[in-house]
C-alpha cells in the first residue's frame, strides 16, 4: 500500500509541478504575481473540451488548447499589465489588478457556460491502467508525468541555453539594462506571457483529463497550491518548482493516508509557513532575497 | 420610531451591519497597505476574532462588554507569529504567508469538533447592536486619522514609497511593519467579534480566501490616501452586490471589473484627497 | 431579541386587516430564495423550475399567487438579505427556500423571529426545524432516508463498511453523521472514516487506504460533483463491482451519471422521489416539466413542485395572507403529491417515509434497485 501511496503522491505532485511551471516563469522574468494564470488553466481545459467533443483527437486538441490559452494570456497581459509596467507601478498593484480580472473572468465564464462539471470524452485516451505489482497507474497519469518532464526540461533548456533564453534572463535581471543592450524587453514580455499561458493551458487539459473535472473555477482551486509550490521551490526557480511540486504531492498524500485526511490541504500551507520562516528563498534556494 | 422606518431598518439591518463591519475590515486592510505591505490574511484574523469571541460567549457565557475588548488578542498573536518572520522579505511573501494562515485555520475549524466543524457555531447571542458597530468604526477612524497625521503617519508613508529610503531616513521599518500588522489584525478581530454577535451563526467558509479578496478590494477601490477612503470603498462594494442582486452571476463579473478599473485608472482610489499633517 | 419579536407581531397585527382586504383583488405575494448563481446554481435552478411549473398550474385554477424570486448566491449573507428584502419590502406571506442547509441555519432565525412560514425543499441536514416554530421542510431529512439505504445494503450481504465525506459543508457533514449512526444501527462494522474537501479533485490517498482495508461497501456523503470524482478515481484505482458504493442525498442527482458515466454504476442511494414512478400525478408532472423546460426534472425540482402545491393549498385553507394562519394551515397539510402522500409532523418535518425508494446506477442512469 505504501508503494501505491507514494505513486499517488508523485502523480499528484506532478500535476502541481505542471501547474506551477508557467506561474514561476512569469514571476521570475516579469516580476509579477499574475493571478490570471489560473484562468489560462481553465481556458486550456475548456478549449480542449470543445475540440474533443467535436471529434478532434487529443494530439491536436492539446497543442491547440496550449496555443489558444497562450494567446489569451498575451491579450490579458496587454490589457492589464502594460499600463502598470509603463507607470512602474509596484508589484502589489499588478497583483491586485490581476486578482480583480480573474474574479471577473471566472464569474463571466460561469454565467456563460454554467457551473457544471464537464469531462473530456473517454474516447480521447484509453481507460486502461498499467499494473506493476501492487501499483496501478492510468494512462492519463503517465501522460502527465511525461509532459511535466518534457515541459520542465524544455523550459530549463530554453531559459538557460538558448539565445532567446539569454534575452529572457537579461530582462529578468534588469529590464532597463537589457533595453540598453538592444534587447526588446517588450517583445520578451509578450513571449514569456505566451509561454506561461500555453503551459497553463496544457496543464489544464492534462489535469482535467486525469481528474475528470473541468469547470470554470478549476484554476482558482489550483492557484492556492500554485502559491505554495512556487514559494517552496523559490520564486522564479523552474527546477525548484518541479521538485517542490512533487514533494508537496507526496507530503499531502502521506498526510491523508497515515495522519488524517482532513488535514491534507492544511499540511501544504503549514509547510509553506514553516519554509517562509526558516528558508524564505525556497527549499533549494540561494540566500534569501533581502529587499528592505 | 415610525413603523415605516423600523420596517426599513429591519429590511436592511443585515446590510447596515455589513456596512459597518466591512468598514472596519477595510480599515484593517488600510493599516497594512498604508505601510506598504500586503496581507491576504484579514479574513483569517477576522475569523480568529469571531471564533474566539463566540466561544467565550457560548461556552463561558462571558458578557459582551468583556468579550469584545479581548477579541483582538488571538488574531494579534497569530499575526506576530506568521508575520514576524516574513517582514524582512519583499511584500509578496507576507501576502502568501497570510493566505497560508487562512487555509490552515480553515482546516482547523473544519476538523476540530469543539469548533463545530462545517456546521460552524450557532446560537451566538445577538449582543452587538448597530450603534456599537458604528461606534467602534468611528473610534477606529478617529484614532487612525490622528495617527496618520502624526510622525508615525509620515514614517508609514515613507515606507509605502520606498522601504529602503525610509530605512535610510532612520525609520525602524521592521518595527513599524510588525506594529501595523498587529494593529490590522486587532481591527479585523474586532470586526469578527462584532459580526459574529450581530448574526448568531458563524462557519468556516465565512473566513476563506474569497473574503480576504473582498477585503482587499475595499481598500483598493477606496485607496489609502486617508482612512476615510477605504471605508468609502467598502461602502460602495458592499452596496453594489445588493443593488445588482437581480443580475445573479453578472454581479460577480462587475465586482471584479470594478477592481480592475480602479487599479488601472484610479491608482489612488476613488477618494484620493490626502490628510493634512500637523507640523513636525 | 424579545423586543424584535414583539415589534414583528405588532407589525403583523397592523398589517393584517390591510392584507385581508387586498387579498380579494391583488395576488398574494410569496417568496422563493434559491441559489441561482455561483457553484451551486444547478440546485437552485432546478428548484425554481419546479416552483414555477407548479405556480402556473395553481394560478390557472382558483389561486392567485405572485412569486418573487431572490438569488442567495449560495452565501448565508445572501440568503439573509434576500429574506429581509422579501419580508420587509415585498411583504411576502411565506417563503420557500433557501436551498442549502447552511443558508437555512443563517436565514431561518430571521424569518422565524418575524413569524413568516419558511419551507425548505432541499435542506436535509439535522436540526433545521429546531430553528423555530415557523420553519418547515418538505425535504426528507437524511435521517429518514439513509437507514432505508443501509437496510438495502445489508440485504446484499454488506458487513464491513468504510465511510467518506466532504468535511467542509454542513450538508455533507451532517449526512455523514447520519450515515455513521445508520451504519452502526444496521450492525455494520465501520473500518475507517476519511474526509475530503468539496472542491477536491484528488482522492487517491483516501481511496488507496480504503482499498487496503477491503470493505464490502463504501458510504459517501457529499455533493454530487465530488461523489462523481470519487467514483471515477476509485475505478482508476481498481475498485470493482465487489465493493458496493452507498450514496447520501447528494448523490441522488442525474448529474452523477452525466459526470461519472459508467464509473458510477452499482452505486445505491435512497430517494424520496424517482422519475420513473408510474403513478398518474408523477407522469403528468414529468411530462409537463419536459414540455416547459426541455429537460428531465430531478429530485430537487420534484420536491419544489410539491412544496408550492402544499403552500398554495395551505394559503387557500387559511383564507387570507396572514402568515400565522398560513402556518397553522400548513400544519394540517394532508395531500398527495408527486413524492407520495404528504403530512407534516408536529416538528414540521415530513411525516411519512413510505415514498422512499432505493435507486441503483446502471449504465449512467438511476433505476429502482433490485
Amino acid at each position: 500500500m505504501l508503494a501505491q501511496q507514494l505513486v499517488n503522491g508523485l502523480l499528484l505532485g506532478a500535476t502541481y509541478a505542471l501547474f506551477a511551471l508557467g506561474f514561476t516563469l512569469t514571476f521570475g522574468v516579469l516580476r509579477v504575481i499574475n493571478l490570471t494564470y489560473g484562468f489560462y488553466f481553465t481556458a486550456g481545459a475548456f478549449i480542449a473540451w470543445y475540440l474533443t467533443r467535436g471529434g478532434t483527437g487529443l494530439a491536436l486538441a492539446l497543442p491547440a488548447a496550449a496555443i489558444g490559452s497562450g494567446i489569451i494570456a498575451v491579450i490579458l497581459d496587454a490589457l492589464l499589465l502594460t499600463r502598470l509596467r509603463r507607470a512602474r507601478a509596484d508589484e502589489l498593484a499588478s497583483l491586485m489588478v490581476t486578482l480583480g480580472a480573474v474574479l471577473a473572468l471566472y464569474a463571466a465564464m460561469t454565467a456563460l457556460l454554467g457551473p457544471d462539471i464537464r469531462r473530456l470524452p473517454q474516447s480521447v485516451l484509453g481507460s486502461g491502467a498499467l499494473v506493476l505489482g501492487p501499483v496501478r497507474v492510468t494512462q492519463a497519469q503517465l501522460l502527465i508525468l511525461g509532459a511535466v518532464t518534457v515541459l520542465a526540461g524544455g523550459l530549463v533548456w530554453l531559459v538557460r541555453f538558448s539565445r532567446l533564453g539569454l534575452g529572457i534572463r537579461a530582462v529578468a535581471e534588469n529590464p532597463d539594462a537589457a533595453g540598453l543592450m538592444g534587447i526588446d524587453a517588450a517583445r520578451i514580455a509578450v513571449l514569456v506571457s505566451f509561454l506561461s499561458g500555453a503551459l497553463a493551458g496544457a496543464g489544464g487539459v492534462l489535469i482535467g483529463l486525469a481528474f475528470n473535472a473541468i469547470q470554470p473555477y478549476m484554476g482558482e482551486q489550483m492557484m492556492l497550491r500554485g502559491f505554495v509550490v512556487v514559494i517552496l521551490g523559490g520564486l522564479g526557480d523552474i527546477f525548484g518548482a518541479m521538485l517542490a511540486g512533487l514533494l508537496l504531492g507526496v507530503v499531502e498524500v502521506l498526510t491523508a493516508a497515515y495522519l488524517a485526511s482532513g488535514f491534507k490541504e492544511a499540511v501544504a500551507f503549514a509547510l509553506l509557513v514553516l519554509v517562509l520562516w526558516t528558508r524564505p528563498a525556497g527549499l533549494f534556494g540561494r540566500p534569501p532575497p533581502r529587499r528592505a | 420610531m415610525p413603523p415605516w422606518l423600523s420596517d426599513l431598518l429591519w429590511t436592511y439591518q443585515n446590510v447596515l451591519v455589513a456596512l459597518g463591519v466591512n468598514g472596519l475590515l477595510a480599515l484593517s486592510m488600510y493599516v497594512v497597505l498604508a505601510a506598504g505591505q500586503l496581507s491576504l490574511g484579514q479574513a483569517a484574523f477576522m475569523g480568529l476574532g469571531a471564533y474566539a469571541s463566540a466561544l467565550l460567549s457560548l461556552r463561558l457565557h462571558w458578557p459582551f462588554w468583556l468579550v469584545l475588548p479581548l477579541s483582538p488578542v488571538v488574531p494579534v498573536g497569530f499575526a506576530l507569529l506568521v508575520g514576524g518572520p516574513t517582514l524582512r522579505l519583499s511584500g509578496i511573501y507576507l501576502a502568501i504567508a497570510t493566505i497560508g494562515l487562512g487555509e490552515v485555520l480553515r482546516a482547523v475549524y473544519l476538523n476540530v469538533d469543539a469548533l463545530g466543524g462545517a456546521l460552524g457555531l450557532s446560537g451566538i447571542p445577538e449582543a452587538a447592536p448597530l450603534w456599537l458597530i458604528y461606534l467602534v468604526l468611528a473610534a477606529s477612524l478617529f484614532v487612525l486619522w490622528q495617527v496618520g497625521r502624526s510622525r508615525i503617519g509620515r514614517a508609514m508613508e515613507a515606507m509605502r514609497g520606498d522601504a529602503r529610503t525610509a530605512l535610510a531616513m532612520g525609520v525602524n521599518v521592521r518595527r513599524y511593519r510588525l506594529a501595523t500588522l498587529a494593529a490590522s489584525a486587532a481591527l479585523a478581530g474586532l470586526a469578527g467579534a462584532l459580526s459574529a454577535h450581530a448574526t448568531d451563526f458563524i462557519g468556516p467558509s465565512d473566513y476563506g480566501f474569497e473574503t480576504a479578496v473582498s477585503i482587499l478590494s475595499f481598500a483598493l477601490l477606496g485607496g489609502v490616501a486617508s482612512p476615510f477612503a477605504p471605508v468609502l470603498g467598502a461602502a460602495v462594494l458592499t452596496l453594489l452586490p445588493e443593488a445588482l442582486r437581480g443580475f445573479a452571476d453578472l454581479r460577480l463579473v462587475l465586482n471584479g471589473l470594478v477592481i480592475v478599473l480602479a487599479v488601472l485608472f484610479l491608482p489612488r482610489g476613488i477618494l484620493p484627497w490626502r490628510m493634512r499633517r500637523s507640523a513636525a | 431579541m424579545r423586543r424584535r419579536a414583539l415589534m414583528a407581531s405588532l407589525a403583523a397585527l397592523a398589517a393584517a386587516p390591510g392584507r385581508v382586504a387586498r387579498a380579494q383583488e391583488a395576488p398574494i405575494p410569496i417568496g422563493l430564495v434559491a441559489v441561482l448563481s455561483g457553484p451551486n446554481a444547478a440546485y437552485g435552478t432546478a428548484i425554481r423550475a419546479g416552483v414555477e411549473l407548479a405556480l402556473g398550474q395553481v394560478n390557472a385554477g382558483a389561486a392567485r399567487l405572485r412569486l418573487i424570486v431572490e438569488d442567495s448566491g449560495g452565501s448565508k449573507d445572501g440568503a439573509i438579505n434576500a429574506a429581509r428584502k422579501l419580508i420587509g419590502r415585498d411583504r411576502v406571506a411565506a417563503i420557500i427556500g433557501p436551498t442549502l442547509s447552511n443558508e437555512m441555519f443563517a436565514m431561518g432565525p430571521v424569518t422565524n423571529a418575524r413569524g413568516i412560514p419558511t419551507i425548505g425543499t432541499s435542506t436535509t441536514a439535522g436540526g433545521i426545524t429546531d430553528i423555530g416554530p415557523f420553519i418547515f421542510r418538505t425535504a426528507l431529512p437524511e435521517a429518514d432516508v439513509i437507514p432505508v439505504t443501509m437496510k438495502k445494503a445489508a440485504s446484499r450481504g454488506v458487513k464491513r463498511v468504510a465511510l467518506m465525506y466532504a468535511n467542509d459543508d454542513a450538508f455533507s457533514k451532517s449526512g455523514f453523521e447520519v450515515m455513521r449512526t445508520a451504519a452502526a444501527g444496521t450492525g455494520f462494522t465501520i473500518l475507517t472514516v476519511e474526509s475530503f474537501g468539496s472542491r477536491d479533485t484528488d482522492f487517491s490517498a483516501q481511496l488507496t487506504k480504503i482499498k487496503g482495508l477491503a470493505p464490502d461497501a463504501v458510504g459517501i456523503s457529499a455533493l454530487v460533483e465530488p461523489v462523481a470524482g470519487v467514483l471515477l478515481q476509485a475505478r482508476q484505482l481498481g475498485f470493482g463491482r465487489e465493493t458496493l458504493f452507498i450514496g447520501g442525498n447528494g448523490s441522488n442527482s442525474p448529474k452523477l451519471g452525466q459526470i461519472a458515466g459508467t464509473a458510477a454504476d452499482g452505486l445505491i442511494v435512497g430517494s424520496p422521489w424517482f422519475i420513473g414512478k408510474q403513478d398518474p400525478l408523477n407522469l403528468a408532472f414529468v411530462a409537463a416539466f419536459r414540455a416547459r423546460f426541455g429537460r428531465n426534472p430531478d429530485q430537487f425540482a420534484a420536491q419544489a413542485y410539491d412544496t408550492l402545491g402544499i403552500l398554495a393549498a395551505a394559503i387557500a385553507r387559511a383564507g387570507n395572507a396572514d402568515p400565522a394562519r398560513i402556518r397553522n394551515a400548513l400544519l394540517k397539510t394532508d395531500r398527495v403529491g408527486v413524492m407520495g402522500p404528504f403530512r407534516f409532523t408536529e416538528r414540521r418535518d415530513p411525516a411519512s417515509t413510505e415514498g422512499v425508494v432505493v435507486l441503483e446506477m446502471q449504465g449512467g442512469a438511476f433505476r429502482i434497485a433490485g
